[in-house]
């Protein structure tokens, strides 16, 4: 146990080359990549999750230790078991049509990615269809929407009701986010839940699909 | 380098020197201190009662005396602070008979209250001294309770402190307790281990207590702040260049005794006048007229080469509110962006001076740390700068996952303890707490986790057995 908790700590401070060799050396000890993925890798995540949630970690390092994650699994896949999963499923993401702005999605884009999920980011100014033929494409579990303008708000009412006018509305769920949105609104338009940050929206997204 | 509030010329400094010598050699400075106007006579001064008339040579030759700079040792040597030129010190409230406290309830100031203060400081991230009366404690004797606060400030914390200025007697305490706590009177006699704080009586006075403090202190090598605290309108006059002349002659005078007391005395140029509300006859420090003042005495002291002190997160608001935060983060950082080295009254004070809070000293706290931030001169190498990193990034990437980002996520900026960056949501979620509120939380946690500082049992036994002995006299 104490290499799978060597790893955890190795992933916690974001440190690369410590994390890559010391998964190389469990596996050439035995240990199984099923087990180095959840006791080692994912337990490290959710502490990273939880410390980022209490302010004891800060964005840069979250991310920091989410691109480690990424590079240990790189090496774990190939040897993990048929029908193994290592995604918690995918996620589409966008600011809608209209909306230049990037920063938060970017942002929840990578968190979600850190916390598992495969993550399609549409990038920005992005349609109704477009969003549409990523939903046929991907078939995500959850879409994210994000606006930062009043002005490009409506264009998520608009995103939201051509999901449900395609029948696929009931197959995934919709978050909204953005500095001017809240959740009245996201109730108001039908979404399934806002969050008002990166580290929330992340939090949340788990919790919806558990 | 180009600074709005940075106004006096050669010229202005020149007049209010001018003057001030003017006053001094004609009109004269009153010392209420038998012993005083034997230094002065003994030094040539013309003396008539307690009239001292001093001239621009003996006044002259005493400012060539003082040292610019000077560091105060503290208990623990590696908290030791030097005063003067670019180096400047944060030093808590003082003075304040009351406290205010998060209900906006006034009671008397206890020992208990005194203690506390002493352990904040001892635990500050960005306080550099402690103080000395921080609050007076109205549960102990009077007579003795300059004891009780030093003995606090020497168990309780380990930075370096204030002394005692309260009489001659006062001071004489504070230097035996000083000599127990660090290994003999020989060691303090060169070596300043505490900064008192000794005010003019204005117009033109000092009284006995203050002269007496001053003498016995800088006799002793221990530092002292000549202070000048004129209401302009009451006790000086009503516009801030005859108060900036004013001044200047009390404080010139107080300085010179203590070079013909000891040649070399330490000493700061000190000054925390400021305008009387026209409407009521109340001090008011939380005024603009407060912190012109703070830069006047700045530059003043930087004309004679002495070091400076002004007051700090200053207010006349009577709760940590909007007020409160206005008033003393303009008195705190004009003293800090002015150059003042001694900044007094940096944490807690409410209601001009009347109270002290507790949750109004972590806010001020907070404020020393961005001023220190702010303080903190830019990196402008090339390995700060790093245009190779900005061209790879290029055009609409990102600096999130940056590995700079990364290695200088902790350091780069200010890490506020209190100041909130919420959104609305987390704000309402977490209760809408206010900043005095946050305070209150931190402040249980910060008291609960104090530990008190090393000191040697023998040490810390002559100290309180000194202080028992005293009270018995």
């Amino acid at each position: 146990m104490s290499d799978l908790n060597t790893i955890t700590q190795s992933l916690i401070s974001g440190d690369i080359d410590s994390l890559l060799e010391q998964v190389k050396a469990a596996l050439e000890k035995g240990i199984s990549a099923s087990d180095i993925l959840t006791k080692g890798l994912i337990t490290g995540m959710d502490i990273v999750g939880e410390r980022m949630e209490t302010g004891e970690m800060f964005i840069p390092e979250v991310l920091m230790s989410a691109h480690t994650m990424g590079e240990a699994v790189k090496i774990l896949k190939p040897l993990l078991a048929e029908g193994e999963s290592v995604s918690a499923g995918c996620v589409i993401i966008g600011t809608v049509k209209g909306d230049l702005h990037d920063i938060g999605k970017n942002l929840v884009a990578m968190m979600m990615q850190s916390a598992g999920f495969d993550v399609i980011d549409l990038g920005v100014d992005v349609d109704s269809d477009t969003f549409m033929k990523a939903i046929e494409e991907h078939a995500p579990k959850i879409v994210g929407l994000s606006a930062l303008l009043t002005t490009t708000m409506p264009m998520m009412r608009e995103t939201i009701e051509k999901i449900t006018q395609s029948g696929k509305r009931d197959s995934l769920k919709i978050m909204v986010g953005g500095a001017p949105v809240n959740k009245e609104y996201a109730d108001e338009i039908g979404a399934d839940a806002y969050a008002s940050d990166a580290g929330s929206a992340c939090k949340l997204a788990k919790a919806m699909l558990k | 380098m180009y600074d709005r509030i940075q106004e006096l010329n050669q010229n202005d400094f020149s007049r209010i020197h001018e003057n001030a010598m003017d006053l001094l050699k004609n009109t004269g400075i009153v010392f209420n201190d038998d012993e005083a106007i034997e230094i002065f006579k003994k030094n040539g001064v013309k003396v008539e009662g307690k009239t001292v008339f001093l001239t621009e040579a003996q006044v002259r030759s005493a400012l060539e005396k003082a040292p610019t700079k000077f560091t105060v040792k503290g208990r623990n040597p590696a908290k030791s602070v030097t005063i003067g030129e670019d180096d400047f010190v944060f030093a808590p409230g003082y003075g304040a008979p009351y406290i205010i406290d998060g209900q906006g309830v006034q009671r008397e100031a206890v020992m208990e209250d005194y203690d506390t203060f002493c352990k904040l400081i001892h635990t500050s991230k960005y306080l550099d001294m402690n103080g000395w009366m921080m609050v007076e404690p109205s549960d102990m004797p009077p007579s003795t309770v300059h004891m009780d606060m030093m003995l606090s400030n020497f168990l309780l914390c380990d930075k370096p402190c204030m002394g005692s200025p309260v009489s001659r007697q006062g001071a004489r305490d504070g230097l035996e307790m000083a000599a127990i706590a660090f290994g003999g009177k020989e060691k303090i006699m060169d070596q300043p281990v505490s900064v008192s704080l000794i005010n003019s009586l204005s117009p033109l006075q000092f009284s006995d207590e203050m002269v007496g403090s001053l003498i016995e202190l800088a006799r002793h090598g221990q530092a002292c702040i000549i202070a000048s605290l004129i209401m302009a309108g009451a006790s000086g006059p009503v516009t801030l260049g005859g108060v900036a002349t004013l001044q200047n002659a009390e404080i010139l005078a107080g300085i010179t005794l203590a070079q013909m007391v000891r040649e070399g005395a330490p000493v700061i140029y000190g000054s925390t006048s400021s305008a009387m509300d026209m409407k009521t006859g109340a001090l008011s420090i939380g005024a603009p007229a407060l912190a012109k003042n703070i830069n006047i005495t700045a530059q003043m002291a930087r004309f004679y080469k002495l070091p400076s002190r002004s007051g700090g997160g200053l207010t006349d608001a009577l709760f940590p509110d909007g007020q409160a935060g206005v008033e003393s983060a303009l008195a705190l950082s004009t003293a800090a962006r002015s150059g003042i080295n001694f900044i007094l009254h940096s944490c807690g004070i409410l209601g001009s001076y009347i109270a002290m809070s507790f949750e109004k000293f972590l806010l001020d706290e907070e404020l020393c740390g961005m001023l220190r931030q702010m303080l903190k001169p830019l990196d402008f190498s090339d390995e700060s700068i790093d245009v190779e990193m900005i061209k790879k990034v290029g055009i609409g990437g990102q600096y999130l996952t940056n590995p700079k980002t990364f290695k200088l996520c902790r350091t780069e900026f200010f890490l506020p303890d209190l100041m909130s960056r919420s959104n609305y949501d987390a704000w309402s979620v977490a209760g809408k707490k206010k900043i005095h509120e946050v305070a209150d939380d931190k402040l249980s946690k910060r008291l609960a986790t104090y530990e008190k500082p090393d000191i040697d049992p023998t040490m810390e036994k002559e100290l309180t057995e000194y202080v028992n002995r005293r009270k018995n006299e």
